[in-house]
């Protein structure tokens, strides 16, 4: 992420793009500790603009410190929940390993109904791939009350349950599909130590951890 | 192309192919066809091997030929590319899809690629006991007039419905099938049907495979087409793929399943179980977490007191000490004595290295009884359908070992017989692992003969002393596992593997197996048994072992601290390791061994060179090279742990 700030300092680069940058930062440092405005500047390498962000309301600076004001930290929150999801959905779903740049990109671009529909597919995961906390959004508060989960690895959801595959991500496809195990299957799974072990019909097949955490369904 | 099947080839009769998922009957109904024993377990990956039986009916003589099983016609394995180049290479005269009935989907998903393969068919629902107890009929009729095929129904166990199933070999027909794939791919498909050659099975079916991608085929190709038309094809395929995000060969299944799935919603009714629960929570419970482990124990133990006491100690003693000891022996001496007035010669039959009372004494007296309690033993395990949940139990361990839970089946037969076991091999799907796996089992996996002289030995001294020595093999493979892991090339294996139900073991098919079982196993001891007493006759006579033993003694006495005669046992062990641990025993029982000795020559003898035999089969499997690399490894390294042994139990001043 620190790298990336620098390279969105370019000359007339827009200044919504570098604020949300700047709130980004300026909350992932606040979940370390302090906001100290000579870090956040040198970090951004922008003075003015640091100064401009006052002037717009989005941030209080106290003491040589940096807080957020109610607006601003809305906006912070959402910006790095976009950015967390994107880490989960390229990190889970799409099996990605060099997913950083893209879910840079990826924050500044979507809708908060797209945003809505990700963590929802995700099962409003609560942590980044690095271990940081997603911020809440408004459907995962309306989640926790009464819906469950849309779809969840198979690796996930509880022993016994029937499930339907929504979608098989990884090398095993092609062997699980000789076995009949598609999207729109369902399937049972049985236990999951010492191996996981998974029925579908007439079949029990046992499997590992990784080939299940490629196996996403949705609890019928 | 029709015509092309009849037509006999001169000199062989007409071919009848068995063909079937995995687990599902295959052998038991080649068995019944032919007559012929194939090997009957309760596991999917049996057959590794094609078996060919006759078959006569009405006069007719047909080769039935029973084939591994497979999921999918685009392999996804070696035994599935057995089979299917069979089919690319045959032209049988019907094709029998051996199914398990309360597999419907499974098996029409087959049943679809073998028409559109084009090739004449008999359907055969199998194991109708265990759908009806499950709640499942078949309306077969309507089956019948869906596909257009003969649908027949038995329970190969109990041997209902063979003589129908034999009628309508008779009777083969092309089924129908109407898969729709997406119209690109079926544009695709025409394109490349275009291109290609005449074949046993439709050009269509090959197109699918080239469409998905199948490496398999490239052999095929490479004879039948020109390297630029297979570069032309291999382009088709690229650019059909650029165009679809999901894989092709994914997209082409699903069709098929689908189309599976449609067939059985209109022939397959689903009522309330009737069979009884006993089974299946016994089947949960052996692979549970939890219970999973006392299980496993309580089988361990089961299989230790009929192999360890009851064949390798009640058994031994009848037959080594009473009937060899007491009667044969002492008749074969008189006999030998009265016929041969030759000392060279009786000698040679009866002496201290003779063929009969040493070669023969061992194999029938020693071996025989071990091994055949082990088969026994392994039979019922493999029947019942409790080794697939043994893999799942020792997954985690097998892990370390650059393996998976899939390894426990060869594993577990090498302590049966290693050679068996190396064959056996097949099973796992990575060359990588099949390697790592007949790696350990030439080292340390010892088998039932072995293992039944060894436990014989061990027992006496003390329980620590087996634990000693069970603990040092253990050690062993999981460090040489660890280390060839790291070592040998290759992705690690995904484990998964069909968990069969478990079932009431079959007597005669647990009896028929152990006969085949102890018959291979003495066919190939007993000659290695009697060279190798040859050889230590010849080596005696002139004279010779003593400079050998004088030669080897730095490693044998001061090394490993062993008695000089102990070489005589490692020279007997470069044929058979039994042997060699038999040898050891008549050294312990002679009193020349200290329990310490006793263990430290054990555990040297265990990670001997692999048997004679065994090493013909890594040869056979793996290549001369491989082979010999592995001969090279294991020599030195048996005698080093053994030595490492010796010293740290002597510097633990460890009692036993």
């Amino acid at each position: 992420m620190i790298e990336k700030s620098k390279k969105t300092m370019d000359q007339g680069m827009d200044k919504r793009l570098f604020q949300d940058e700047a709130l980004e930062f300026i909350w992932e440092l606040r979940e370390k500790g302090e906001v100290k405005k000579e870090e956040v500047i040198k970090e951004l390498e922008n003075r003015s603009a640091i100064n401009e962000m006052e002037r717009d309301g989005l941030i209080k600076i106290k003491d040589g410190k940096i807080y957020l004001t109610s607006e601003g930290e809305k906006k912070a929150s959402d910006i790095t929940r976009r950015h967390r999801l994107a880490e989960r959905l390229f990190v889970d779903v799409l099996d990605l390993t060099e997913y950083e740049a893209d879910a840079c990109k990826f924050e500044h671009a979507i809708s908060p109904e797209v945003e809505e529909a990700i963590c929802t597919f995700l099962g409003h995961p609560p942590k980044c791939p690095h271990g940081k906390p997603i911020p809440r959004g408004k459907c995962c508060s309306i989640f926790t009350q009464k819906i469950s989960p849309l779809v969840q690895r198979l690796a996930d959801i509880s022993v016994g349950k029937p499930a339907r595959v929504v979608f098989i991500t990884g090398p095993v496809m092609g062997k699980l599909s000789s076995i009949g195990l598609i999207p729109g299957a369902i399937v049972r799974l049985q236990q999951k130590s010492p191996s996981f072990v998974l029925e579908i019909e007439e079949t029990s097949i046992a499997i590992d951890e990784d080939m299940a955490k490629g196996i996403f369904v949705r609890i019928i | 192309m029709h015509e092309h099947r009849t037509k006999k080839i001169k000199g062989q009769y007409e071919r009848v192919i068995l063909i079937g998922n995995p687990n599902v009957g295959k052998s038991a109904i080649f068995g019944l066809l032919t007559g012929k024993y194939a090997t009957v377990s309760n596991y999917p990956g049996t057959t590794v091997e094609v078996s060919y039986g006759n078959m006569s009916l009405d006069g007719k003589r047909f080769l039935i030929v029973d084939t591994p099983g497979v999921n999918n016609l685009i392999p996804m394995s070696e035994d599935e590319r057995v089979t299917r180049d069979i089919l690319l290479t045959e032209k049988p005269v019907a094709i029998v899809q051996v199914s398990d009935a309360k597999n419907l989907k499974r098996t029409l998903m087959l049943t679809l690629q073998l028409g559109e393969m084009g090739v004449p068919l008999i359907l055969n629902l199998n194991m109708k006991d265990e759908a009806r107890d499950r709640g499942l009929t078949i309306d077969t009729k309507k089956l019948e007039e869906i596909l257009g095929i003969r649908t027949i129904t038995t329970i190969a166990t109990q041997r209902k419905g063979i003589n129908n199933l034999k009628e309508a070999i008779h009777g083969p027909r092309i089924p129908i099938t109407k898969i729709g794939y997406d119209p690109l791919i079926e544009s695709q498909i025409e394109v490349i049907t275009a291109l290609l050659p005449e074949a046993n099975i439709s050009r269509r079916s090959i197109a699918l495979m080239i469409l998905s991608g199948d490496e398999s085929l490239k052999d095929w190709l490479n004879t039948n087409m020109s390297a630029e038309e297979i570069k032309n094809l291999e382009e088709i395929k690229d650019s059909t793929q650029a165009r679809f995000s999901t894989p092709v060969s994914y997209l082409i299944n699903e069709a098929r399943i689908k189309a599976a799935e449609g067939i059985g919603k209109r022939v397959l009714k689903r009522s309330h179980p009737k069979g009884s629960n006993l089974a299946p929570f016994i089947g949960r419970m052996s692979m549970h977490p939890l219970w999973g482990i006392p299980i496993l124990i309580l089988v361990l133990y089961g299989i230790y007191q009929f192999v360890g006491i009851f064949g390798a100690g009640t058994l031994v003693n009848l037959m080594e000490k009473a009937v060899f000891g007491k009667y044969l022996n002492p008749w074969a001496v008189k006999i030998v004595n009265a016929l041969l007035p030759v000392t060279f010669l009786q000698e040679l039959l009866t002496g201290e290295y003779g063929i009969i009372s040493m070669a023969i004494t061992y194999a029938i007296g020693i071996i025989l009884p071990i091994t055949t309690t082990f088969f026994i033993a392994f039979a019922i395990l493999e029947d019942s359908g409790y080794l697939p949940r043994l893999a799942i139990m020792a997954n985690r361990i097998f892990k370390v070992m650059g393996l998976n839970g899939k390894a426990v089946l060869p594993m577990v037969l090498g302590l049966g017989c290693d050679t068996m076991a190396t064959m056996t091999t097949r099973i796992l799907e990575t060359k990588r692992e099949r390697i790592i796996t007949t790696f350990l089992l030439a080292l340390a996996v010892p088998c039932s003969a072995q293992l039944g002289v060894i436990l014989g030995m061990l027992a006496p001294i003390s329980g620590k002393a087996t634990l000693i020595w069970a603990g040092s093999v253990f050690a062993t493979v999981l460090l040489a596992g660890f280390l060839a892991s790291k070592v040998i090339p290759g992705d690690k294996a995904e484990f998964f593997l069909e968990i069969p139900p478990i079932r009431l073991p079959q007597t005669m098919n647990v009896i028929v197996k152990t006969i085949g079982r102890v018959e291979w196993y003495l066919k190939e001891a007993v000659p290695l048994f009697i060279l190798g007493t040859l050889f230590l006759f010849f080596l005696n006579k002139l004279n010779i072992l003593i400079y050998i033993e004088r030669f080897a003694s730095p490693i044998v006495v001061e090394f490993l601290g062993l008695p000089a005669k102990a070489t005589e046992s490692f020279i007997l062990g470069f044929l058979r390791r039994d042997y060699g641990a038999a040898g050891l025993l008549a050294l312990s029982e002679g009193g020349m061994l200290t329990p310490l000795q006793v263990v430290v020559s054990l555990v040297t003898i265990t990670l001997f060179v692999p048997c004679l035999a065994n090493f013909f089969m890594i040869i056979k499997e793996r290549g001369m090279r491989v082979a010999l690399l592995m001969a090279g490894i294991i020599f030195p390294f048996a005698f080093l742990v053994g030595g490492v042994l010796n010293f740290a139990l002597r510097a633990l001043e460890i009692q036993f």
